[in-house]
């Protein structure tokens, strides 16, 4: 693995406008993630962490508004360097208040239009995307080896049609679809979910990218399809070696595909770093809503003295209104009268506890 | 592969036949019952002012072969009918059909002519805000959709007259003007433009088109177009283009041609819809049941069309039938 960095996003803060509610959705409230050139990046949250949208805003697809407003995202490949968010600075204007974004305004169509500029040669061919629910994420008027050729052209230097043809032909077969042939002319209702997703794949491999990103791949596939989608998508990476940033709610997932893991909550990453630091770590050092999580996972105990399975207490963090201090706090069972104080006012700062491992919580702190 | 949707097409098709048929006989049963118990009838207005009797009547309807009950009135016309002899004008002693088809393509020039106006006109309307987001054109643009969709269009014919043929006397046709400039030949631009602004469809057409091009842009395999490059246009083009258009072209053509018939009336344009105006004020029975055949036709083919091409779109579609 090379130190290079593929992706760096920076404070990167996505916000929609939910109307009905006069108020801010802040999905994406100050993300910082890094991509190494060839490793595979688990970010890990609950439904509605902002994991998502983190995603959408690297790709420029993000469609509600005001959308991004602030932050850089860098991205490094073949000679190429960029920051995808260049210029988002004179299409936004905002209010910040005790350093937080109170006010928003945006020239949507604007930026709308130098997005498409910027992304040009990028999406699809530099990085690309595997969506979640793969059977509405196809075109339904289009076979789907059509769609994958369509990749190819778009994408590569392969033009020709036949020979565009032949490459989704080998797509196909790289991600184990029984007999390709056949299955090139099929409409995407006419294949299950598991060979939707896998079309999914070979598309967005297809294009060759320097950067995969796959948006919880095993989302809404039956539990014996989730483990041969993932044990392709260990394959393909074995093979090809692509960067990827994975993202999953599931730990089974991100612990058996990733490198390193990012864990979001309530759009903000609460702690990073290797695989085995953060989800099999032996001294117990985590973040509480990390550990929390793997208290989630039931194990052998549970099933034969059908003990209950744990949860964390309460909801997902309300991200239209986020209380000043840790995001966590109030469904947080490890803070105690040290920190309460800290906890309940003011948000920490990332602190790297032991290197590469990173965590966002006041228990670390001395003081 | 390119022709698998073949066959599907052929069962639509045929399904739509069957359908037609059935339709076409309820519709010339229903115009010849209402024409039946309307008053007034074709030999007496035939012979008005000429102080016949009740016998001479009788005698003419005999010389003429009218069957005496109503409903082998109907038989006989049915039965020639499905025979293609759709019978003579009481009125002119010309057979039908010819008459009819003469004149039906000056009509189809017109509402195709109209159909294609309107389209030009509201598509760009609805799809502008979906291309460029919303700009400040949008607003006044749909409102001169709306507007001018609520326009009646005998009012707008005399408009247009009034302002090219009075005003401008760009045409020489009416008032005996001879015209100053060389535009004779494109008289028959104004009677399409004025059904194809008039028609009411413009803002139905603008109103659709938008909501399906705006709901299928936010598909998630249109964003899956974007993601891998390509252009979400053209992935959203059948289900939020080709389909929408198709059926709202397919649910006004009724309209279109009772404007037709208002515009023609206006315009001195010699089509299906003066005929079917001086059939009724003739009690032209033959002539009335022919047109209103030929109308319901019309309607029909727009359906089919409308199915064959959806059929021919959404392999759902087909698949569904072949199960």
């Amino acid at each position: 693995m090379s130190e290079t960095i593929i992706l760096r996003i920076e404070n990167l803060h996505t916000f929609f406008y939910a109307r009905s509610k006069q108020a801010f959705v802040r999905a994406v409230e100050g993300v910082d993630l890094e991509i190494m050139q060839g490793e595979t990046l688990g970010v890990l949250g609950e439904s509605g962490s902002g994991k998502t949208i983190t995603a959408l805003s690297v790709m420029g697809l993000v469609s509600t508004e005001p959308g991004v407003i602030s932050g850089k995202i860098e991205f490094s490949s073949k000679g190429l360097q960029q920051n995808l968010l260049q210029d988002l600075d004179q299409y936004v204007q905002h209010q910040r208040k005790n350093g937080r974004i109170m006010a928003v305004q945006k020239d949507c169509g604007g930026w709308q239009r130098k997005t498409e500029r910027l992304m040009g040669d990028i999406r699809g061919k530099e990085i690309a995307m595997i969506f979640q629910n793969p059977q509405s994420s196809l075109n339904p008027f289009v076979t789907v080896g059509k769609q994958i050729t369509e990749a190819v052209q778009l994408n590569t230097e392969i033009k020709n049609s036949r020979e565009a043809q032949q490459r989704a032909l080998h797509w196909l077969e790289r991600v184990k679809i029984d007999s390709p042939r056949l299955r090139y002319h099929n409409h995407p209702y006419g294949l299950s979910g598991g060979m939707c997703q896998r079309v999914m794949i070979a598309m967005a491999l297809a294009a060759e990218p320097s950067l995969l990103i796959a948006d919880e791949p095993t989302t809404g596939l039956d539990a014996t399809i989730q483990a041969k989608v993932v044990e392709l998508l260990m394959e393909l990476k074995a093979v090809l070696n692509t960067t990827t940033m994975l993202i999953s709610h599931d730990m089974e997932v991100i612990g058996r595909l990733s490198d390193r893991v990012a864990v979001m909550y309530g759009g903000r990453v609460m702690e990073s770093g290797s695989v085995q630091e953060i989800l099999r770590s032996k001294d117990g050092s985590n973040h509480p809503y990390t550990t929390a999580l793997l208290g989630c996972i039931p194990e052998e105990k549970h099933i034969k003295d059908k003990i209950t399975l744990q949860a964390i207490e309460g909801d997902v963090i309300d991200t239209m209104n986020i209380p000043g201090g840790c995001r966590f706090y109030p469904r947080c069972n490890q803070k105690n009268d040290r920190i309460n104080q800290s906890c309940k006012e003011h948000e920490p700062a990332l602190k790297e506890i032991s290197p590469g491992h990173w965590v966002r919580c006041w228990l670390y702190y001395d003081e | 592969m390119r022709l698998s949707f073949v066959r599907p097409v052929a069962q639509q098709l045929f399904r739509e036949l069957a359908l037609t048929a059935l339709l076409l006989l309820g519709v010339s049963f229903v115009v010849f019952l209402v024409l039946y118990f309307s008053p007034g009838d074709p030999f007496s207005l035939l012979l008005e002012g000429q102080m016949v009797t009740a016998e001479t009547q009788q005698q003419l309807r005999m010389a003429l072969g009218v069957p005496e009950h109503w409903y082998s009135q109907y038989l006989f016309w049915l039965g020639n009918m499905v025979q293609g002899n759709f019978g003579t004008s009481i009125r002119s002693g010309l057979p039908v059909l010819p008459e009819i088809i003469r004149v039906g393509i000056n009509t189809l020039y017109l509402t195709v002519g109209s159909m294609v106006v309107t389209l030009l006109i509201a598509v760009p309307i609805a799809l502008s805000p979906a291309q460029r987001g919303e700009t400040p054109l949008n607003w006044p643009f749909t409102m001169f959709a709306y507007l001018v969709s609520a326009l009646p269009v005998f009012w707008l014919g005399y408009v247009f007259i009034y302002i090219f043929i009075h005003q401008f006397k760009l045409f020489p046709i009416l008032y005996g003007y001879s015209s100053e400039r060389e535009l004779t030949p494109l008289f028959f631009l104004l009677p399409i433009l004025v059904l194809g602004v008039g028609n009411g469809t413009i803002s139905e057409v603008v109103r659709h088109l938008r909501d399906e091009m705006s709901r299928v842009l936010q598909e998630d395999y249109v964003r899956t177009a974007r993601a891998k490059g390509a252009s979400a246009w053209r992935h959203a083009f059948k289900e939020g283009f080709l389909i929408p258009i198709t059926e709202i072209v397919a649910a006004k053509i009724p309209f279109i041609l009772g404007g037709a018939v208002v515009v023609e009336q206006v315009f001195n344009w010699p089509g299906m819809g003066r005929l079917a105006w001086q059939a009724a004020l003739d009690r032209d029975y033959p002539v009335i049941m022919g047109i209103a055949v030929v109308a319901a036709l019309f309607v029909r083919f727009g359906t089919l069309t409308q199915r064959v091409v959806y059929v021919m779109v959404n392999p759902r579609a087909s698949q569904e039938r072949e199960r």
